[in-house]
């Protein structure tokens, strides 16, 4: 159940990975190993990472994802969180949780007006 | 409202930790917590269910509502028969982890949470309780 519930969309040199509502840990670990394969087959430019269902963001969560923007960073992309909703935004800083270097955005349009604003091989690790 | 809900959930597998949420998410949201709150006993549960599932193996989540001096809240009690915590002041210091995680479990959930209660003995296990209270 884990593995088909992740899908990695191509949308011209980017890639756009909607995260199920509650992710068990296994489908966090797949999505990280199927974003960092779809960069090298995609040569995509940027991830925008769209979480705007997700309920539950914790400690695990956070790390994976952080450890993912760094990873896509040191292969040339940029990643952008997009959609966190409200809730999950106060109990992830009050946990203490960061995501390491990714951008942020309202939503997943945002997320590709940010992407496509960036000059082209602009990093951020 | 005033009958006292409870059960208890066990924990054995990785894939508890979602179904531990997902009674919690239910329990807090049947008491009337509001979706802020929910995520914050959700995450916390989630948090507390991972520790579990890694230090100990295995354990038991029970939950139950309350209902003291006109105060309506949740409670969650974590208890498992693991290594036990050896310097409970340092695994509420942020950033301290003897496992892989970020090390701020414990003092992140203290921080969601109203009340935290840890018990622990080396060889024997730890209990950990939570209460989140309704705000009115």
């Amino acid at each position: 159940m884990a593995l088909e519930s992740i899908s990695v969309i191509k949308l011209r040199d980017l890639l756009l990975v909607t995260v199920p509502p509650d992710p068990d840990d296994e489908t966090i670990s797949a999505l990280q190993e199927r974003v960092l394969q779809a960069m090298a087959l995609y040569e995509a430019r940027g991830l925008v990472l769209d979480i705007s269902t997700v309920q539950t963001l914790d400690s695990f969560f956070a790390r994976t994802v952080a450890e993912t923007v760094q990873m896509v960073g040191l292969m040339g992309g940029r990643t952008v969180l997009a959609g966190m909703c409200a809730s999950v935004a106060v109990t992830a800083t009050q946990l203490g949780l960061t995501v390491g270097n990714a951008l942020t955005a309202l939503d997943v349009d945002r997320a590709l007006d940010l992407l496509n604003a960036a000059p082209s091989g602009a990093r951020c690790v | 409202m005033n009958e006292p809900h409870q059960g208890e959930f066990c924990i054995t597998s990785e894939n508890d930790i979602v179904m531990a949420r997902k009674v919690v998410r239910d329990a807090a949201t049947a008491l009337g917590f509001g979706i802020t709150d929910v995520t914050r006993i959700v995450t916390a549960a989630s948090e507390l269910t991972r520790n579990i599932y890694h230090y100990a193996k295995s354990g038991v989540m029970h939950w139950r509502s309350l209902n003291q001096d006109a105060r309506v809240g949740l409670e969650l009690t974590f208890e498992d028969s693991g290594p036990g915590i050896v310097d409970l002041e340092k695994a509420m210091e942020m950033g301290f982890s003897t496992g892989k995680g970020l090390g701020m479990g414990l003092p992140g959930v203290k921080r969601l949470m109203d009340e935290l209660v840890i018990e622990s003995t080396v060889g024997k296990g730890t209990t950990v309780v939570v209460r989140k209270w309704l705000k009115k």
